[in-house]
């Protein structure tokens, strides 16, 4: 269908796309990539009166390592981060991998990693990565800056912390705990043209004990948004990571969600395969770790 | 020019380059969407559409829509000067305020701009109270059923007599289980074959198998978005651009029925089309497109969008059906006890459907003594069916081929072997006492099955993908859908027109039309042009299908160049001075015989011509020599009460498949490691184009059987109507190249052109039954129903895991 | 309904030709090729960037355009199925789609031609499955993908041979 917007703006700095938030307060849709905004443009899912493209914003690119942190840019394209040498062999590498496993190539191309991220989709392929990463999210408005964890930045579909007038300028991955390795599997029909039927990430420290003594577990597609599975991660806490604990664990994680069922999938294939593919990816992460 | 009597440019059975690459690989050929660009003063059209499957309409006002700027008068049933109850099913509109399908038509809107058009449609006022509505074939077979679909059951309605397939297929009186009393309302057509005495035969056998197997709704999803642009005329004449099938016998015929034009006044025009398999025979877009030019007096454009290709066409018909086989220890099967029942959704005014179609699959692979076929046609409240490559086949093949393979595993013979065994040979009798005059499927099974060297089993590597491999074959009936026509020109320079009006879908017919032409006048096939698809210009051809291009058209072709070489073997001889006897026509020359001149130039006899040089009789340069083709296979014979009859068909295509799968126990995945599947082609005419059809038909076959399938909410109406969610395969499904085999193994048609015939059907058909035993092979369980989507398999998978518990 | 006081004005490059257009925003790349440019090989599939048939190249990469909206490419290179052949020789990847029988419908062959033509032109030797990879995002429905591979494989060789 034809597309609803009227108005166009490309600001070419930060504190002119600040200015035209505030200008166009209630009726602008920040785009950055597209991929999605367009999509839902056209589809008349989104209607508003003006489009501000902030693809040109200088001030939301780079990817760069400060500090032993990584920073990534709200701009960043999708396909760069997934090939991004700098973050291909480091201790961020999960976020290459989930990147890479977003859409098609023309898409990767043009996606960034805030639009991933932003619209809050429960089954996006980055938000697993800065969920197992503990990434901070931050955040430019007219009242200057914040920082949010990217737990708390995320909170339902298509809902993140964001106030009207905010913009997200880019993220910043913490330092690793020693000897942690990460894994993420996207499971869908046909394969990542596909939205998934569920995705699993996991991130497994091991201690000088040989005990796990860091975890973070996240399930997308089967819930609201991308979740965290804190009481599983608690679980493992402490224990040696044999077959039957990891089994346990993601048997723990499938217990625990509540998913819908919807054209992909019913409710019950999707705790199914939460189990197989959770399971899959803790086991993965320690096999990196051995 | 050499002295021998071979033919230098004979292109049968070689593989030029496709006449309409060029075109296709730079962009430059239009396609039916690419006119929008070019017609000049073109409203847009848009169509309001029942959103729930039942209803009953209570408001429709369309005064604020009409009030929009741009917008022209809006189109609904009761201002209708137009014959509604002779449209298409597919586009019939709501008797009585009715709605029976979710995307219905039920108001047509025309603007200047496409912005107005998509306005307007929102802002008609729709109210309608929901009704109970049936979705598939078990709720449509209920006696009593929530819903009877066609509004005017009951009442004294009667077959539109002006339809053509109105005497096809229906017998008043059948005895059939799904006839007579107590059955269901929404059961609109029958059809029975009864040979030999199963009954008795079942009693003989020394094993039996049966089961039940229904197949899903499949979308042929062509990628180019079904268009059809009306250009209203000053002399009151209609011109449609579209990517519709059949400019003559389909969209021509349609308007001329529907809309009671003039022959004359009516020009349909086909350029490029993205794709059919059968969509775009069913002429819907192109009806609604120039009614409504015809109702404002306007050029009139309309393109659907992905979503209206869900809601709006046709979907293949899915088919229940129940095979009950009785055989010998040996494998030889003697009874065959076959019911099926094809879901053919909200069609009103049934002459088509009687489950016929489909069964054709069901008797015309294996030679059975004693057959017993009771189908039947249900409506539903879904979208209309239409035709989908393979017309049932691969619905209700699907069955009986699995029933094979089952027969095979449990009297511990190859499933090789015990088809061998049943096979009906050159020479021989379908099920309906048919002679089946070219049939190559024995050699395709042998070739698929040695090329994955089906006999050894995989090896399996502990991981929870297990591997299993299977195999199956299919037949399909070509029907014979009339007359095809062909016009032949030679010119002075020994250049060629081939001027042809079947559907070029991107089979290749335009190029095989050019290789028989170029092969019959001996010239390279580089001085063939093929001009296509303009009903004022090329001639009548019925429509593609049913893979009856190659043989009809291509025989039409060849008829119109051999008349031209006759014509110009007679102009030599009168130029020499022999009896056209005398006269061998080569390419651009003529050899003579008995005469001191032994050989003219072709060019020679052409006359040139200026303004001045009147009176030129004889042959004359830009005026080709023409022949004009005309093939029509001979008509369907009327069967009797039996269903039996030597002539239901014409001929039959055959094909069959092998291949390696692995299963992935935990999750249900499919993933085709390797496969191999042949087609009997008869002769090819273009081998590479046939290996084409082949590899496409291999993968649309394993998408649908392994992923597609609509979705419905609660109101009946289709919620994953795009190809996000409505999957079909990408590159990731077929196999690496070197794994994916295809293999041409024909038994020529002895009156097919150069011993050619169809293909495109049949090759879909094994796919299915292939995959659920090599499913069956990998993880012990057998699927009987398609879609085989990784959720169904994992489910059999525990179902059969919980019973083996049980049992312990 | 736009007004042109809403009306952008975009220059950018179209198969190394230099263009400016003023356009209401809300229209995409797709629209303004197609409908304003005249280059009709650039095709419309779908509505939600699934399809792949809209496939141009811009600034190097492989990009949907019906997903981009047209202020998007102020100052990028784009480039479409028209600009491939140059002096009336064909692209390798045009001669090898016709020589492999590559096309049938021949609807999605502009898109697949430029998707390869990025890969290629990025990286000289991919493998079958480098190449499987960069289509995914391509449907075709008519030639099992099988030729379509080939034929890229092909042009990749014929590439590196003139290279």
């Amino acid at each position: 269908m034809i597309m609803k917007f009227e108005k166009y703006f490309r600001p070419e700095s930060l504190q002119e796309a600040i200015d035209l938030m505030k200008e166009y307060k209630g009726e602008y849709k920040l785009l950055a990539g597209g991929t999605d905004v367009v999509i839902r443009l056209k589809a008349h899912a989104l209607r508003v009166k003006t489009i501000i493209d902030i693809s040109r914003v200088p001030e939301l690119s780079g990817v760069r390592i400060e500090d032993g942190k990584l920073y990534v840019g709200a701009n960043t394209r999708l396909m760069d981060l997934s090939k991004n040498p700098d973050v291909v062999n480091s201790e961020w590498e999960i976020l290459a991998e989930c990147a890479g496993h977003v859409s098609s190539t023309q898409v990767r191309n043009v996606a960034t990693l805030a639009g991933n991220n932003v619209n809050a989709s429960p089954s996006a392929d980055t938000t697993p990565a800065l969920l197992m990463c503990d990434a901070v999210v931050h955040i430019a408005g007219p009242d200057g800056k914040r920082d949010v964890a990217v737990d708390d930045f995320l909170l339902g579909p298509g809902k993140v912390d964001l106030k009207d007038g905010e913009i997200v300028v880019g993220f910043t991955f913490p330092k690793q705990k020693e000897n942690s390795q990460a894994a993420y599997i996207k499971f869908a029909i046909r394969g990542d043209t596909d939205i998934a039927i569920v995705n699993a990430g996991a991130r497994i420290g091991l201690g000088a004990d040989g005990k796990v003594s860091d975890a973070r577990l996240v399930l997308g597609a089967v819930a609201p948004r991308s979740i965290r599975m804190k009481e599983v991660e608690d679980f493992l806490i402490g224990k040696k990571a044999t077959e039957a604990i990891i089994e346990e664990a993601a048997a723990m994680a499938r217990d625990s969600i509540t998913p819908i069922t919807d054209q992909r999938a019913t409710a019950e294939y999707r705790k199914q395969m939460a189990y197989v593919n959770l399971r899959n990816a803790m086991t993965e992460a320690l096999k990196k770790l051995a | 020019m050499s002295n021998t009597t071979e033919n230098a440019n004979n292109y049968i059975g070689k593989s030029p380059i496709r006449v309409d690459a060029y075109d296709k690989a730079t962009g430059k050929g239009l396609f039916a969407s690419d006119y929008f660009k070019l017609i000049p003063d073109l409203l847009r059209v848009k169509v309001l559409r029942s959103p729930v499957a039942h209803c009953k309409i209570t408001k429709l006002d369309v005064s604020k829509a009409e009030a929009i700027p741009g917008v022209e008068r809006i189109f609904t049933v009761d201002r209708s000067p137009f014959h509604m109850e002779r449209l298409p099913e597919q586009v019939r509109f709501p008797i009585d305020g009715e709605c029976i399908w979710a995307g219905q038509p039920i108001a047509i809107i025309a603007a200047d701009t496409l912005e107005h058009a998509e306005d307007a449609l929102e802002a008609i006022d729709l109210e309608y109270e929901e009704l109970p509505h049936v979705l598939n074939v078990y709720e449509a077979l209920d006696p009593n059923p929530k819903s009877v679909v066609d509004p005017n059951h009951g009442r004294s309605g009667t077959i539109d007599e002006s339809n053509p397939w109105a005497k096809i297929g229906r017998l008043d009186v059948v005895d059939s289980k799904f006839a007579g009393e107590g059955v269901s309302p929404n059961i609109i057509g029958n059809y029975v074959l009864d040979k030999g005495n199963v009954e008795e035969a079942m009693k003989k056998a020394d094993i039996v198998v049966e089961g039940e197997f229904c197949t899903g709704r499949r979308k042929h999803t062509h990628l180019e978005l079904s268009s059809a642009i009306v250009t209203y005329n000053s002399d009151d004449s209609i011109t449609c651009y579209g990517n519709g099938c059949g400019i003559h016998g389909v969209i021509k015929s349609a308007f001329v029925n529907i809309f009671e034009l003039p022959e004359n006044k009516i020009r349909t025009i086909q350029p490029y089309i993205g794709g059919s398999f059968g969509d775009r025979l069913a002429p819907y877009i192109e009806v609604l497109t120039a009614m409504m030019a015809l109702f404002l007096k306007k050029s009139c454009g309309y393109q659907y969008t992905r979503a209206e290709t869900f809601e709006g066409a046709p979907f293949a018909w899915p088919v229940y059906s129940r095979v009950k086989f009785g055989a010998t220890k040996d494998g030889r099967v003697i009874a065959q006890d076959y019911d099926c029942v094809e879901e053919i959704g909200a069609i009103q005014n049934n002459v088509s459907y009687t489950g016929r179609l489909s069964s054709s699959g069901a008797v015309c692979v294996y030679d059975i003594d004693n057959i017993h076929m009771d189908t039947a046609a249900v409506a539903t409240n879904c979208m209309p069916v239409g035709a989908f490559r393979g017309l049932g086949c691969p619905e209700s093949e699907f069955g009986m081929e699995v029933m094979m393979n089952k027969l095979a595993d449990d009297l511990g013979i190859s499933p090789v072997e015990i088809r061998a065994k049943n096979f009906i040979k050159n020479g021989g009798h379908n099920g309906y006492g048919e002679l089946v005059t070219s049939i190559g499927v024995e050699k395709c099974l042998r070739a698929c099955a040695d090329a994955i060297d089906l006999e050894t089993p995989p090896e399996q590597d502990g991981s929870v993908w297990k591997r299993g491999k299977g195999c199956g074959v299919g037949g399909k009936q070509n029907t014979p859908l009339g007359r095809a026509e062909a016009i032949v020109r030679y010119y002075s320079d020994s250049s060629v027109e081939v001027l042809i009006s079947c559907d070029e879908n991107g089979m290749g017919a335009m190029t095989v039309m050019a290789q028989i032409a170029a092969s019959v006048l001996e010239l390279p096939i580089e001085n063939v042009k093929v001009i296509k698809g303009d009903s004022i210009v090329t001639p009548f051809d019925n429509y593609s299908a049913s893979s009856r291009t190659t043989y009809t058209t291509g025989n039409a072709v060849k008829i119109a160049a051999e008349e031209v070489k006759d014509k110009l073997q007679e102009a030599a001889a009168r130029e020499v001075g022999v009896h056209k006897s005398k006269v061998i026509i080569h390419g651009s020359k003529a050899k003579i015989l008995g005469s001191d001149i032994q050989e003219i130039d072709l060019a020679t006899l052409f006359k040139n011509t200026s303004p001045y040089d009147q009176g030129n009789w004889g042959l004359m340069r830009f005026s080709p020599v023409e022949g004009h083709g005309v093939f029509c296979p001979a008509p369907i014979r009327k069967w009797g009460h039996d269903g039996l009859t030597k002539r239901m068909w014409n001929w039959f295509q055959y094909a069959a498949s092998a291949m390696e799968v692995a299963v992935n126990e935990e999750t249900g995945q499919v993933r085709i490691l390797k496969i191999a599947t042949s087609a009997d082609t008869g002769n090819p005419i273009n081998p590479k184009t046939v290996e084409g059809q082949i590899e496409g038909g291999s993968i649309l076959a394993a998408s649908y059987m392994l992923m597609e399938e609509p979705i419905f909410n609660e109101h009946g109406a289709i919620i994953n109507k795009g190809l996000s969610d409505y999957r079909i395969a990408d590159v990731l499904m077929t196999p690496k190249n070197d794994n994916f085999i295809s293999l041409i193994n024909p038994d020529p048609l002895p009156d097919g052109p150069f011993g050619a015939k169809g293909m495109a059907e049949s090759i879909t058909i094994p796919i299915a039954p292939s995959l659920s035993e090599a499913i069956y092979q990998a993880v012990g369980v057998r699927p009987m129903y398609f879609p085989m989507t990784s959720e169904r398999i994992l489910k059999l998978i525990q179902e059969k895991k919980a019973k083996e518990a049980e049992n312990k | 309904m736009n007004s042109f006081e809403n009306y952008i004005t975009v220059s950018f490059e179209v198969n190394e030709k230099p263009v400016t257009v003023f356009t209401a925003p809300n229209r995409t790349l797709l629209d303004v090729l197609r409908e304003d440019l005249g280059l009709v090989g650039v095709k419309h599939g779908c509505d939600d960037s699934n399809c792949g048939v809209c496939t141009v190249i811009v600034d190097g990469k492989a990009t949907k355009s019906c997903c981009m909206l047209i202020g998007q490419a102020e100052g990028t290179k784009v480039t479409t199925i028209e600009g491939l052949e140059k002096d009336g020789v064909l692209h390798p990847l045009q001669k090898e789609f016709i020589e492999h029988f590559a096309i049938q419908c021949g609807y999605c062959t502009p898109g697949f031609i430029l998707a390869a033509k990025a890969l290629l032109d990025e990286n000289p030797d991919p493998t079958e499955d480098e190449i499987r990879e960069a289509l995914h995002g391509n449907l075709c429905r008519c030639t099992g993908y099988k030729k379509i591979i080939e034929a890229i494989e092909a042009a990749r060789d014929d590439m590196k041979a003139q290279a």
